[in-house]
């Protein structure tokens, strides 16, 4: 049976368990959101997708990314009180991350350019604002690499007890996920620094460019049951040799 | 980031006029289909498919690229939406997903969580992971209406 409810007074349907913000932007409204991703858990860390829920005669403010829906809620995406309580997170956010671009521009769409707060003192991670989709994207990949380290003002995202970790196959998708762009990974040609650990290159056996991670190529191989040689050359190579192969075809 | 309104799935005739004078109107059905023998290597395609998904029309994030094949010869290669697509089989969150309508592959930014997979995963070399943006960067056959084919001058790539 679906779940039949309204989205500003339009009628929309959902599979039972699935999550506010998904149905809604699959049937295209927008609601801004900084840590929610439909492939990972939804924690309601940013506290951004805030939208208004009736039921009945009840009325409430609610993250939408963790709310599984319910029949005959009626939902509103946008409205001065809404915003208002937007406007005050952004505030908050932006004291943590003051020079992060993302938060800047969704921050000033809410006319917040500059916080009240802050700076704050202890940050690790310049602009990390402990959303912590990084941790969950690791975890749904199947690393468990990150974790939270700490409590209270000292929390931050880390390798666990901030020690090298052999979990870690320096994939990337951390810093591809996190809203504020964060956490620093720089490529070389050999290899790739992340966390504190430097990881190396399969390079590509025709041109030598680095193809991929080698503790992420075994890790892809090993859970996907993949040739040994499957990562051997690189995505240009590879569209080389097919425009020669569809060459060879036609001529 | 994307232009392009195609990664969802719409009618065709929902679609925002692309800005720009197509040189001729392409049907609705595909397949899409590459005539090498007609190609001179003009590149049009690539710079309609790089506007079709971006702003600043960059060449980067075309998804069709024109590669030399010997003296006035030149071959189109863009994704082949394979069957059992290879890119679809590693990716570990579901982010690229079928478009019923147009048979096209189409990335998913709501699920995508950027670990490059399926870049290294196509044995075509036809996926490209846009290191800037750390998002793969796909052909989405534009929801059913294909720059490339629309805009090429010698009807070189065909929208049948
Ligand atoms: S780079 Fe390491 S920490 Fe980041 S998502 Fe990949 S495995 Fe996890
Ligand atoms: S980069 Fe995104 S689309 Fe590609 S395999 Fe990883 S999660 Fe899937
Ligand atoms: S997206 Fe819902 S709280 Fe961050």
């Amino acid at each position: 049976m679906p779940i039949r409810f309204k989205i500003n007074d339009v009628a929309v349907e959902a599979k039972p368990g699935e999550g506010l913000l998904d149905v809604a932007r699959r049937n295209g409204f927008s609601i801004p959101s900084l840590c929610h991703l439909e492939s990972v858990p939804a924690i309601g860390a940013c506290r951004i997708c805030l939208v208004e829920v009736r039921r009945g005669r009840r009325s409430k403010l609610t993250t939408s990314c963790n709310y599984e829906v319910l029949d005959g809620i009626e939902v509103s995406t946008d409205s001065p009180e809404i915003r208002r309580h937007r406007a005050m997170n952004l505030e908050l956010l932006l004291a943590r991350a003051p020079s992060s671009e993302a938060i800047r521009k969704l921050a000033a769409q809410y006319g917040v350019s500059q916080p009240r707060f802050g700076p704050i003192k202890y940050n690790p991670l310049p602009n990390c604002i402990l959303c912590e989709l990084c941790v969950r994207a690791c975890t749904e990949l199947g690393h468990h690499a990150l974790t939270t380290v700490g409590r209270g003002d000292r929390k931050r995202i880390g390798l666990p007890f901030n020690k090298p970790a052999d979990t870690c196959v320096g994939c990337g998708a951390c810093a591809s996920v996190c809203p504020t762009h964060c956490i620093p990974m720089t490529d070389t040609l050999t290899k790739r620094a992340i966390w504190g650990q430097k990881h190396d290159f399969v390079r590509c056996s025709e041109c030598g460019a680095p193809v991929i991670t080698k503790k992420h190529r075994d890790h892809a191989i090993a859970t996907k049951g993949l040739p040994e040689d499957y990562y051997d050359v690189c995505q240009s190579c590879k569209q080389i040799a097919t425009s020669q192969r569809f060459a060879a075809i036609v001529w | 980031m994307s232009a392009n309104p195609a990664s969802k799935s719409q009618p065709v005739s929902a679609l925002p006029p692309l800005s720009g004078k197509p040189m001729r109107q392409v049907g609705s059905t595909g397949p899409l289909v590459l005539l090498p023998n007609r190609c001179t290597g003009c590149r049009t395609c690539e710079l309609a498919c790089a506007f079709a998904h971006s702003e600043d029309g960059n060449l980067g994030l075309s998804r069709i690229r024109i590669h030399p094949a010997g003296p006035d010869r030149y071959v189109q290669v863009t994704c082949l939406q394979c069957v059992n697509a290879a890119c679809v089989q590693v990716c570990p969150t579901q982010a690229l997903v079928r478009n019923a309508d147009t048979g096209a592959i189409c990335h998913d930014e709501n699920r995508c969580v950027g670990c490059g997979l399926c870049e290294t995963a196509c044995p075509f070399g036809h996926m490209h992971f846009a290191v800037e943006m750390r998002k793969p960067v796909k052909c989405d056959l534009c929801g059913g209406r294909p720059a490339c084919a629309m805009f090429c001058p010698h009807e070189a790539l065909e929208w049948r």
